[in-house]
């Protein structure tokens, strides 16, 4: 028999929020079309959709923004809609702040501010905005579906037809988890798309997920983030290149691999159909990747490196190479590409063997940051792919080859690689004693330090000086005498003992570039597969269209 | 590599001329063999203006001028190097162009028929070096148009610097202007002008915009460029040879007084005006 349980009210309902919506959407009801949204109305359509309190998802990451519905919800009337609790992915345009500035919204959880990081800070030092926490974009997802499921979710997409169903082309990107989370959670579902339409070319997410379309007054915002032009990768960016090739990917035998975007990360794409070639590495190495449609791959896909690519968003002007690549790129029926973050942070986290990337500090314990003093620009996606996932349990070669532990039990490791040149422009050390990123985090009542990559999760870091095979490195003290030995003319690096890293050399703990036969004056912009836009645009044989910021014709 | 365009291979082996510094510039420019640089490094002319800036000078100046042939003639020819303090033109280097352009001019009337050729790569005057660096630019603007009487001066824009300020005067009084794709020749800069009238007025970050206002193909295209070739170290000698073996125009340029004070007259500054516009009025003028 059951017992009556204290708290368990009778007569309680358990679709609340079920309840709650339907009265909201009974609001709107009289003067929608259906599932349209007049645009006319639509900040009087958000000030009945969205309560005081809210907890609202804006779909905006680092490349494609619901700008029509972020503008359109900065001017709703701060007296209906107050201390809302915005999730975003990525704080990047001003109306974001604008939210906080009128008193819409007052809390965000958010994984980055790049180009609002300035303004953030400020905010939050006037007190006009509350930080949960900063994420990484999947842990960020991850909450929508455990403790910070939204009430309403604003999003974009390319088209819809009046049911509600969505494409989204090329930039699936986040919308189809957003839509998850608070579709299937009784919230409210608001798409901007740039055209109503009968027929859809292919159908990205589908209509009973979704509440309302609205028709934005200009097409969503795309930023072509992921596009770096050759003319301005340097030597040293070269040589950096040369040695990952020769001294981490040839060694190791990485076949799968994430880049992570700079100018570092496309010297080494840029030079596989060139040095990678010579050294007779095609097919051994860099073939399967999880990475945005970078058009500095091109080259290396023109000549036969790459079997697959699966990307986390799009690039803008890479549509019609992508189209016309499917063997390539994961594309749809109707040919355009299909991307997905959160399953491409997936893949980048547990099924490649490599992640690399450059980053603007790094501490004596191999830690680094790409926070800077007075920025809170959080991390975005590189700590999702840039750590050892200890939940792996498939092997091959290289995960394999970074065992340093004997015995009966051992596993394998990811190879997390950092790239930093040791001084900036401006004559900044990179390689610091201590990171910005403590201070940061202390000034603004962080619990902990912003730290964008752990130092033991690093496996390899490489300067223009040499390579630190971290992994092998026996102890802290170990360690630290390995990046001091790598760290050239910095603080860090003048206290390197010349024996020390004889001793560390010898061993193979560290390299300089004659050590794995890299000549340093073979690093030379003519090595390049493309030193400019315009061989980029000869490489695909015209298919890539770079947008009007990088072409001079 | 890849076969898909039948370009391609031709396109990526070229000599990129824009990838070369200004001293492998002129040589590619020279007849091979018989490259003599005047006033180099180990002369160690450098600025003495720079290090009490706290900058670091170089000891050729930016400015490389070199002797050779071409076509089998004397030739020489400066070189402004645009990595060093991005070409800009100070009192050395300055006094390194305007002195070669006036050897070459004693040169003929000793019946030497010295060829001359500038590279130009700056964006105008050193600021460090104020008004030595604009004096110097007058001695340049002097010295081509006393030199012009006697043989074609012929000037190179390749790129991706652009010549600008007091040198895109100098540029538009030479006798023959080369101009590549990749090239820009104006006289404010675009940083400059946003900076000063606001990105409303100029996105200096629309490569796009500006190239379609005062990149190599438009100049060339309204008539301020004479020949438009490809960045190809190969095509832009030939380029050059070309250009001496047409012998001296009719008129400069710059005397052309009545023909751009009508093609100034056309425009209606109170209408929008853009490249495409600007093309097809000076097209119309050009035919008058």
């Amino acid at each position: 028999m059951v017992q009556s349980v204290e708290g368990r009210a009778a007569g309680r309902s358990w679709d609340t929020r079920g309840e709650n919506k339907a009265r909201r959407l009974g609001s709107v009801a009289p003067w929608a079309e259906g599932k349209v949204l007049p645009a006319g109305r639509i900040i009087e359509a958000l000030e009945s959709l969205i309560a005081p309190g809210d907890r609202v998802a804006l779909e905006g990451d680092n490349q494609k923004q619901a700008d029509f519905l972020s503008r359109s919800f900065a001017q709703v009337d701060p007296k209906e809609v107050h201390d809302v609790h915005l999730l975003i992915s990525s704080i990047s345009r001003p109306e974001h702040l604008a939210l906080f500035e009128r008193g819409i919204a007052r809390r965000v959880d958010f994984a980055f501010a790049g180009p609002q990081s300035l303004r953030v800070a400020q905010l939050l030092e006037d007190k006009k905005l509350e930080i949960g926490a900063i994420h990484t974009y999947v842990e960020l997802y991850a909450r929508m579906f455990v403790d910070l499921t939204p009430n309403v979710a604003l999003v974009c997409a390319e088209k819809a037809d009046a049911d509600g169903n969505l494409y989204t082309g090329p930039n699936t990107e986040d919308t189809p988890t957003i839509v998850e989370a608070v579709g299937f959670r009784r919230g409210i579902v608001i798409a901007q798309v740039n055209e109503l339409t009968d027929e859809l070319p292919r159908v990205d997410i589908p209509g009973s997920w979704v509440d309302f379309v609205v028709v934005a007054d200009r097409p969503f915002a795309v930023e072509p983030l992921f596009t770096r032009d050759p003319r301005h990768i340097n030597d040293l960016q070269i040589l950096m290149a040369m040695m990952v090739i020769r001294g981490i990917y040839e060694r190791h035998g990485v076949t799968s691999l994430n880049h992570g975007i700079g100018f570092d990360t496309a010297a080494i794409e840029l030079l596989l159909p060139t040095y990678g070639e010579a050294l007779g590495l095609r097919g051994k190495i860099c073939r399967n990747w999880t990475l945005n449609p970078h058009p500095t791959l091109i080259p290396a896909i023109e000549s036969g490196w790459v079997e697959s690519v699966h990307c986390f968003g799009s690039e803008v002007g890479m549509e019609d190479y992508i189209r016309a690549r499917p063997d390539i790129f994961f594309t749809g029926r109707d040919g355009s590409l299909r991307s997905n973050r959160v399953l491409c942070q997936l893949a980048g986290q547990y099924g490649v063997d490599l992640f690399i990337g450059s980053t603007l500090q790094m501490d004596p314990d191999g830690n680094s940051s790409t926070v800077t003093l007075g920025r809170l620009a959080g991390f975005g996606g590189a700590p999702n792919m840039g750590h050892d996932p200890k939940g792996r349990r498939h092997s091959t070669p290289a995960w394999l080859s970074l065992i340093t532990a004997e015995g009966d039990v051992v596993r394998g490791r990811k190879l997390v690689v950092q790239l930093a040149e040791t001084y900036q422009k401006g004559g900044q050390p990179v390689i610091v004693e201590s990171l910005d990123a403590v201070q940061v985090g202390k000034a603004s009542g962080m619990p902990i330090a912003p730290v964008m990559i752990y130092g033991d999760d690093v496996s390899h870091a490489v300067t223009e000086e040499g390579i630190a095979y971290l992994y092998k490195a026996e102890g802290i003290e170990e360690r630290r005498a390995a990046i001091a030995a790598v760290a050239g003319a910095t603080p860090v690096g003048m206290k390197a003992n010349a024996e020390r890293t004889a001793d560390l050399r010898r061993r193979g703990i560290v390299a300089f570039p004659e050590d794995i036969g890299v000549r340093r004056t073979d690093a030379k912009r003519s090595l390049l597969a493309a030193r400019s836009i315009e061989e980029l645009v000869a490489w695909s044989g015209g298919l890539y269209q770079p947008p009007s910021r990088f072409r001079n014709w | 590599m890849s076969a898909a365009v039948p370009d391609l291979e031709r396109f990526l082996k070229r000599r990129s001329f824009i990838e070369l510094s200004a001293r492998d510039r002129a040589e590619a420019l020279l007849d091979p063999g018989g490259y003599h640089e005047l006033l180099g490094p180990f002369d160690r002319l450098h600025s003495p203006w720079l290090p009490m800036q706290g900058i670091v000078p170089q000891e050729d100046d930016g400015v490389i001028v070199a002797r050779g042939r071409i076509d089998g003639q004397p030739a020489v020819i400066a070189a402004i190097e645009s990595a060093f303090q991005g070409g800009s033109m100070g009192e050395v280097g300055g006094s390194k162009i305007a002195c070669a352009l006036e050897l070459a001019r004693q040169d003929h009337e000793q019946g030497i028929p010295t060829r001359p050729v500038l590279l130009l790569e700056t964006g105008g005057v050193r600021l460090q070096e104020a008004n030595l660096g604009l004096a110097v630019i007058a001695e340049i603007q002097a010295a081509i148009v006393a030199l012009r009487r006697h043989v074609p001066v012929v000037a190179v824009i390749s790129g991706m610097v652009g010549c600008f300020g007091g040198m895109s005067l100098a540029a538009a009084l030479c006798s023959h202007l080369i101009v590549t794709r990749q090239a820009r020749l104006g006289m404010n800069g675009p940083e400059v002008i946003e900076q000063e009238a606001g990105i409303e007025e100029l996105d200096s970050s629309d490569r796009q915009l500006i190239w379609s206002l005062i990149g190599g193909e438009q100049r060339h295209a309204v008539g301020l460029a004479d020949t438009l070739v490809e960045d190809d170290a190969v095509a832009i000698a030939e380029a050059v040879r070309d250009a001496f073996r047409r012998g001296l125009p009719k008129q400069p340029r710059s005397e052309q007084v009545k023909l751009f004070l009508e093609r100034l007259a056309a425009i209606d500054p109170s209408q929008p005006l853009d490249g495409k516009a600007l093309r097809a009025l000076w097209d119309q003028g050009a035919t008058a």
